[in-house]
This record gives structure tokens, C-alpha cells and sequence, in this order.
């Protein structure tokens, strides 16, 4: 890493843990080496959203040219958003490809993540499946995104029981917690389908 | 979190140490150098590498860089050139440098990237027209003849009429800057040398006409 990336990504550090008025708005930096290549980003669901009350972490990645190529960020709670894939975790943010620039700062990139979870846009997905149901039956797309946000991601509130019997019905056949949420949302919550999805 | 602290730590020991450093010198010259430090100078950072600008140069647009920092982002995307901060258009010619007092010993030219020069402007100048007044001073200071009275006339006009014209200098008064005043004996020998030349003018046209 050049010596550019390295001073920068320390006084963003400093920035992010000094400052009481980023704490509040729900932004953890952290890292996991001395190099600082690879950090861990933590970001709360934003009010009036699904996500509200939620702790989402990400993968940051720092290119060796930072800050004039974007860190590489991707999604390691589990989400169900019509931009982020809930497979793998993608972001599809302009910022983070060609709209980049380089005054801006891990606090600001998160900053705009969590903003993107206040308000999704499903013209421009990366996941088709979230997105089609989210402009098709946008009730479900709320009540799956909460349910996702509150089993993956620790959000408070009641769980629609509903949902969450069907979740617990396949996890009872000793499927793993994220693959049946993934397997019952990519089915419209059909438990015959989600199964045959899983078991064939 | 732990290695988060180690991260923080780095920079805030060095403050300490600038600021104890200038505390033991006790001269007043060391505090600008422990104020760089300090929040106050941060409207004077690079929005590129977050640092006190070095060799700074300022956009259009208002936005402070380092000169190395601007160079390599424009270097990175010579396709969209944009201001990193409001992503107005930016180039390489519309950047002016900024020059502090006491602060640059060498030359940031001879450094790579080397940082765009500041344009410099001359005043307007007024006073008549430079370009044609040659011949004016020449004749008021020869004194031999009006010597270095220079004289263009320019005609548009069809064949034999323009011959007429130019030769005789119809409608062209003496025009010449110093040109000997009606009377002096200068004036008449003018006048009798341009008679000449009239008649022999008259008597070549005649010829021609004839022939």
C-alpha cells in the first residue's frame, strides 16, 4: 500500500473514532490488521426503514491506489434489499464504481450505504429477485426485509409469525438459518417449493 | 477495537512530541509549526490525502489539493476529469498554484509532477499607435529634407483611373508627420521636385496613349 493510503486511512480511523457525532450516527470502523488493508465496517439499519435497529457489518477492502480507486465494500450480514445481492453480499452503488472520488472517506461511503438502505432502488438492481418483488408485492418485500433484518442482523420488534413459523418449519428439517430464509424469500415463502429448492 | 487504538495512537503521540519540541525551544517561530497540528488549519487541507496541502494549488471551483495528489487523480481517469469534491469540470490548465510566504525554499517545478505555472497578464498600454509612427521622429530630428517621411496610400479601383490616382495623389493631402510648412524654402523645393515628377508622369501617359 503507498504511503497516500496509509497516513489517509489513518486520520479516516481517527476521524471515525474520535468523533462523538459519526457514533451517533451508527458507524464503526475496525480492523482486523496493521496494514490496513482489510477493515470491518458496522453500520445501524436506518430509521423508518425495515432495517430500523439492525447491525449490518461489511467487508472493506482498501486498494493499493487509494484513495484514487473506491474500497472495495460488500455486505457481510446477511440482507434482503433490492440493491445487495443476498447471495453474496454486492453493493450496487455508483459511488463505489465509476462515480468514486477521492475526497471521499470511509465515513462518507458508509454514510451513503446506510442511505441506501433508507431508500432502495429497484429500477437499478443487483439482486432481480429482491427487486422484482419489491416493485411487485411491496408488502411481503417489507415484511421479508424485517424478518431478514431481525434473524441476521439482531433488529428489535415483534417477528411476523407467519414468516417466521415457515422459517422454523425448515430449520426444524436441519437446514441452516440463512440458507432457509434465502430459500423461503426466493420462493415467495412457499414451504413446498423452498424445499424442493433446497433438496433437489 | 484493540488495534483501532494502536491506529489513533500514532498520530497523537506525534502531536505531543511537536508540541513539547516547540515548548523547549520556546521560540515564537516553532508555533506555526505545532498550530499545522491543530484543527484550526484544517480548512487548509488537501481534500485528497487529508493532509496540509503541499505544493497547493487551487480548482476553479474553489477546492484546495496538493499538486502530486491533484496530478495523480487526474492522471488515474483521463477520461472524467472532475473535481474529486463537487465534480465540476477540471483540467490540468485550470488549476492555479498557491503561493505562501516562506514556504517553499526550492523551486515545486523541478519536482515530478511538476505543478502548473500561474498566468501572468501585461497591463494594456495606451499612447497612440507604436506601430506607425516610425518616420515622424526620423524627420524631425534629420532636418536634411524630411528624409525619413514615410507615406502609404492604398486605392481599389479599375485600371487607368487607379494610375491616375496613385500617381498623382489625388484627394491625399501631405500627410507626412513634420512635413515643412507652406512657405519655407524647403516647402517650395518639394513642390517643384513633385511638379516634375507630375509632368513626366503626364508626358509618360501621353506616350502611352499615343504609342
Amino acid at each position: 500500500m503507498s504511503n497516500i493510503a496509509f497516513q489517509r486511512l489513518q486520520r479516516e480511523f481517527k476521524e471515525v473514532i474520535t468523533n462523538a457525532e459519526i457514533a451517533q450516527t451508527g458507524i464503526r470502523l475496525d480492523t482486523s490488521d496493521d496494514t490496513l488493508t482489510k477493515l470491518k465496517g458496522e453500520i445501524k439499519g436506518p430509521p423508518d426503514s425495515p432495517y430500523e435497529g439492525g447491525t449490518f457489518k461489511l467487508d472493506i477492502i482498501i486498494p493499493d491506489n487509494y484513495p484514487f480507486h473506491p474500497p472495495k465494500v460488500s455486505f457481510e450480514t446477511k440482507i434482503w434489499h433490492p440493491n445487495i445481492s443476498s447471495q453474496t453480499g454486492t453493493i450496487c452503488l455508483d459511488i463505489l464504481k465509476d462515480q468514486w472520488a477521492a475526497s471521499l472517506t470511509l465515513r462518507t461511503v458508509l454514510l451513503s450505504v446506510q442511505s441506501l438502505l433508507a431508500a432502495p432502488e429497484p429500477s437499478d438492481p443487483q439482486d432481480a429477485v429482491v427487486a422484482k418483488q419489491c416493485l411487485t408485492h411491496p408488502q411481503m418485500f417489507t415484511e421479508t426485509a424485517r424478518l431478514w433484518a431481525q434473524v441476521c442482523a439482531d433488529a428489535p420488534g415483534e417477528r411476523n409469525s407467519q414468516l417466521y413459523k415457515k422459517l422454523t418449519q425448515l430449520m426444524d428439517m436441519g437446514v441452516g438459518k440463512e440458507s432457509a430464509l434465502s430459500a423461503l424469500s426466493c420462493n415467495s415463502w412457499d414451504v413446498s417449493k423452498a424445499t424442493e429448492h433446497l433438496f433437489s | 477495537m484493540a488495534l483501532d487504538e494502536n491506529a489513533t495512537d500514532q498520530p497523537e503521540s506525534s502531536t505531543t512530541q511537536a508540541t513539547a519540541g516547540s515548548g523547549e525551544a520556546a521560540g515564537p517561530a516553532t508555533g506555526p509549526a505545532a498550530g499545522e497540528n491543530k484543527d484550526d488549519n484544517s480548512q487548509f487541507e488537501c481534500n485528497i490525502c487529508l493532509d496540509v496541502a503541499r505544493d497547493a494549488v487551487i480548482s476553479m471551483c474553489g477546492h484546495l489539493f496538493c499538486w502530486p495528489c491533484l496530478h495523480q487523480w487526474l492522471d488515474t481517469r483521463p477520461t472524467r476529469q472532475v473535481c474529486p469534491v463537487c465534480k465540476s469540470s477540471i483540467s490540468r490548465e485550470k488549476v492555479i498554484p498557491l503561493y505562501g510566504r516562506g514556504g517553499e525554499q526550492t523551486d515545486p517545478r523541478d519536482k515530478a509532477p511538476p505543478r502548473p505555472q500561474g498566468q501572468r497578464t501585461e497591463p494594456p498600454q495606451f499612447g497612440g499607435f507604436p506601430g506607425f509612427n516610425w518616420g515622424g521622429d526620423g524627420a524631425a530630428g534629420g532636418g536634411g529634407g524630411g528624409a525619413g517621411g514615410v507615406q502609404f496610400s492604398f486605392g481599389i479601383g479599375a485600371f487607368p483611373f487607379t494610375m491616375f490616382a496613385s500617381t498623382l495623389n489625388f484627394g491625399v493631402g501631405d500627410r507626412r508627420p513634420g512635413a515643412p510648412a507652406a512657405g519655407t524654402r524647403q516647402h517650395d523645393e518639394e513642390q517643384f521636385i513633385s511638379k516634375v515628377f507630375i509632368w513626366i508622369a503626364v508626358l509618360f501617359m501621353v506616350w502611352l496613349l499615343l504609342a
